[in-house]
């Protein structure tokens, strides 16, 4: 057993009811273990360095930790806070809106730990998921609900007696025709050294649709492993942005199952990494129905000693004719010790299928920059307008609010670079 | 076939709308090259352990270090574990149950005293032998089985400094380049099947381009698997000097056969400065039958090392046989400015399973690669792409270009596209695209309303699709293959 499994695999007081779910977790954990660098899932992301660290298990101060956050701007129709794992009732606010129903599972275990175990943890990071877990939400919008301001769910890592390790189970449902706007905020109180999981599942019924926006932006030396699992019936629709700016380890596993005939997922993404962050993103969509569609882009820049890892891979299953998938990958390497690895999938096991997928490596465009150097930008800037614009292409649709957030955040991310020769 | 009863695929097949009995008769035709050569063998008994590795070398009358570089290889490979990670399904392979050495009994000096039945099989399949080969203006290094019956040419390509045998002769007569490149390039420890070749290697070719001589003719080896339960474990080693050139093909056929034959061979290229080798390969193995009974499993080390600046190595093949094929040529690019290709055309039809791509691997700068693949699936033939592109610290202005298609023939068939693609320099571009379609019905609709039957069709698009990889081949080899995906695709649209 790994340091890490050590120290938070031991005996703790928790609710009864989540002590089942918990011993079959720490077993098959101890069974297990974590990916190693044999395992393809994790080729490029290792955890060597992750498995020796000692982690305390929860942060009992959560609920009454001061935090300094600044929430995102615009109009909610909830925001819902949790601190290290769990909830901040204090921070958190929520009016009555019809047809949207959050249910707060700190405090009803039996229904966290039934959400724990349907479905099972998909792999060694769901089981610690289920290990850790205290705390969970359910966000539910009623068939035909359209709820007009969206939902935030605010993730903040805060600094703890120790680093600690906690974790978080997310639920949302949408019934038929259901519309929902939710903006995921994974933020750093202040610099800390914690290592966080988050499983998200989402339920799409018929025809209903989810503007998603997952922003993560959190504190430099922490690690944050996430799984996004959505599931998407006939004719529903998942329109997802994700901008991963934070963490100092960050593995995100977004898992989408197009079940419903007329099913479309449609996502935009972008990384900026510096310093020695490393971001991996791996992405899997699955066409199981007729007429499926889904419509892929992602960037990446990498600057300094950073990598960035971008897995995208699409499978169309035998029967779900008519799929229609795209996927496209461009990555700028900015620095002679960054690193791009980026892996576009396809698996297609039906034949009325039209399926492409591109990935790039490279780096700004001479003649772009010399374009602005002759319009008499310096070098740096003209630098910073080309990787702003670059990003910036995945993220139309923003709202301006959150847009204006999003590019002042990437703004500071972005290159001080290093001058290329 | 005909005569039989139908079995329930045939029958659902009829029902299926477009099916016709011409594309019935053309699906279910036989494997023309199918036929068995009745010539005694004399094979080693099945089993692998050291006394083997040592019975067969020392058949070869080989020298002490070749033994105990077979060893060497034999016990590491104890050590590993097959590989697993490829789409395929593979029963597993019982390596004790196959005989690892077998040759024809009657041992020619000659070519006049090759027994006429080989040469008969050859016939057969149109390898150039003799006057034909003569005229036919190609050198072969014909190996029937695991023995070289014959090598044409000698003279003239001795005239020109470039030496071409098999890799057992060249072991004695050329000892000092054969310990200096054999394992360069892939060593004895690279993978669970190259280990096992390094130990039970039985012939292959050996081809040596001197410093500055362009190889006055194209080098040709014909392959044929030809004893019952005997894998084939040939070893390729090429070697093309400073400015050195030379093209290189290499065609295999294989008669019918209902249990599955292990091949696992190594092919290795050196190109040094100014070099350039050019290295085609048409494969024609039995791919069995439509059930998926019998047909070869084809495990393949190919890879090409740019050791020199301003080198090339380019990889053309057109995979259409094998049960399985798990075969992935690829070039280090170690010199400055060195360049790699690949060009591939695979068709998976029935149950075949081809996981088949390259590897291209940046070190030196100003490095250049361009991959064309083009995966054809029919009937229930799975076909994977994976590549990997590899731009290590030090290959500033590095370049690559990967396009893989893949085209969908039927419902039951599947298209896979792995590509891995790591860049460690930011003077480096790499870009990948790959598309995964079917037929279109708009082309389909072109050529019929103008005339031109379904089947001719659908030849007429897949030899578009594929076009741009077919140019690659040496004119001869083109022609059969463009023959080849006709006859394996007649009958499987519909």
């Amino acid at each position: 057993m790994s340091a890490l499994l050590d120290s938070l695999l031991g005996e703790r007081a928790a609710p009864a009811a989540l002590a089942g779910v918990r011993d079959a977790a720490i077993a098959a954990l101890r069974d297990r273990g974590l990916p190693g660098p044999r395992d393809e899932a994790w080729k490029y992301t290792s955890l060597r360095a992750l498995e020796q660290r000692r982690y305390v298990d929860g942060d009992c101060g959560a609920r009454t930790r001061p935090v300094d956050v600044a929430f995102l701007p615009g109009p909610f129709a909830a925001r819902l806070v949790f601190v290290n794992g769990l909830h901040r009732e204090g921070l958190s606010a929520a009016g009555a809106v019809t047809g949207l129903a959050i249910e707060r599972l700190g405090s009803r275990p039996d229904e966290l730990a039934a959400l724990l175990r349907s479905p099972p943890p998909a792999d060694a990071f769901g089981e610690l998921n289920a290990a850790l877990a205290l705390d969970g939400v359910r966000v539910r919008v009623a068939a035909g609900a359209r709820i007009e301001a969206p939902v935030q769910i605010v993730h903040v890592g805060a600094p703890a007696d120790g680093d600690v390790a906690w974790s978080l189970r997310v639920q949302v449902e949408l019934g038929a025709g259901a519309q929902l706007r939710l903006v995921e905020h994974h933020v750093g109180s202040a610099s800390n050294a914690n290592l966080a999981s988050i499983v998200t599942a989402y339920r799409l019924g018929a025809g209903a649709r989810l503007e998603l926006v997952q922003l993560q932006d959190a504190a430099d030396g922490g690690t944050l492993v996430r799984r996004s699992d959505a599931m998407l019936e006939a004719e529903a629709a998942l329109d997802l942005h994700t901008i991963e700016v934070g963490a100092q380890l960050a593995r995100h596993d977004l898992v989408v199952g197009l079940a419903g005939r007329g099913a479309r997922f449609r996502s935009r993404g972008v990384f900026a990494l510096h310093g020695r962050q490393h971001v991996d993103t791996r992405l899997a969509v699955t066409h199981l129905a007729r007429d499926t569609a889904c419509d892929i882009a992602w960037r990446g820049v990498a600057d300094q000693r950073s990598r960035g890892v971008f897995h995208g891979a699409i499978t169309v299953a035998a029967g779900a004719d008519g799929a229609d998938a795209q996927l496209a990958n461009k990555n700028l390497l900015l620095s002679a010790q960054a690193e791009i690895d980026t892996q576009p999938v396809l698996e297609i096991h039906a034949d009325e299928v039209k399926a492409a997928h591109g990935a790039t490596v490279g780096q700004l465009d001479e003649r772009a920059l010399f374009y602005l150097r002759s319009r008499g930008l310096p070098l740096d800037l003209a630098r910073r307008v080309l990787v702003a614009a670059f990003c910036g292409a995945v993220l139309d649709g923003l709202e301006p609010a959150l847009r204006a957030h999003v590019d002042a955040l990437l703004a500071t991310r972005l290159p001080q670079a290093e001058v290329l020769s | 076939m005909a005569t039989q009863t139908p079995t329930a695929i045939e029958i659902e097949r009829t029902r299926e709308p477009n099916g016709n009995a011409a594309v019935e008769a053309a699906l279910n035709r036989r494997y023309e090259a199918g036929f068995v050569t009745d010539i005694e063998s004399e094979s080693l008994p099945p089993g692998l352990d050291e006394g083997v590795v040592r019975a067969i070398s020392a058949r070869k009358n080989e020298p002490e270090w070749m033994t105990e570089w077979r060893l060497a290889a034999f016990r590491h490979w104890l050590t590993m574990t097959p590989p697993h990670w490829a789409k395929l399904e593979i029963d597993p392979i019982d390596f004790q149950a196959i005989s690892y050495f077998s040759q024809p009994k009657n041992r020619p000096k000659s070519l006049d005293e090759v027994d006429p039945k080989l040469l008969e099989t050859y016939d057969k399949l149109g390898v150039p032998l003799h006057e034909r080969a003569r005229l036919a203006g190609v050198a072969v290094d014909a190996v029937f089985d695991s023995v070289s019956v014959g090598t044409t040419f000698r003279k003239e390509l001795a005239a020109a400094g470039v030496i071409f045998c098999s890799i057992s002769e060249a072991v004695r007569e050329h000892p000092e380049l054969v310990r200096k490149y054999l394992g360069s390039v892939v060593p004895t420890g690279d993978n669970y099947f190259a280990a096992l070749n390094s130990a039970v290697f039985s012939d292959g070719s050996f081809v040596f381009v001197p410093r500055g001589v362009r190889c006055p003719m194209e080098l040709s080896t014909y392959f044929r698997i030809n004893a019952r339960d005997t894998g084939q474990f040939e070893r390729t080693l090429l070697i093309a000097e400073e400015g050195a050139s030379v093209s290189y093909l290499e065609g295999c056929t294989a008669p019918m056969r209902d249990e599955n034959q292990l091949h696992a061979a190594v092919v290795e290229l050196v190109a040094l400065d100014d070099a350039s080798i050019k290295y085609s390969t048409v494969q024609n193995w039995y791919p069995g039958d439509e059930n998926g009974v019998g047909g070869i499993y084809n495990f393949v080390t190919k890879r090409g090392d740019c050791r020199g600046a301003r080198s090339k190595i380019s990889w053309t093949q057109v995979e259409t046989g094998s049960a399985i094929t798990w075969k992935y040529p690829s070039c280090v690019l170690r010199g400055d400015d060195s360049v790699g290709e690949f060009n591939s055309v695979a068709l998976t039809h029935h149950r075949q399973q081809a996981d088949t791509g390259t590897k291209m691997i940046h070190i030196g700068r100003n490095t250049k690669s361009k991959i064309v693949s083009k995966g054809i699936s029919a009937g229930r033939g799975q076909n994977t792409y994976r590549g990997l592109v590899k731009v290590e610290k030090g290959a500033d202005g590095a370049r690559n270009h990967t396009q893989c298609d893949s085209l969908l023939i039927g419902k039951k068939c599947g298209a896979h596209t792995f590509p891995y693609i790591e860049v460690k320099n930011p003077g480096a571009i790499v870009e990948h695209e790959a598309t995964t379609s079917k037929i279109s019905e708009d082309q389909l609709f072109y050529c019929r309303s103008r005339g031109i039957g379904e089947e001719d069709a659908v030849s007429m698009i897949v030899d578009g699709f594929c076009k741009q990889v077919f140019k690659e081949l040496p004119m001869e080899f083109a022609v059969e293959a463009k023959k080849l995906l006709e006859v394996s695709l007649e009958g499987a649209v519909g």
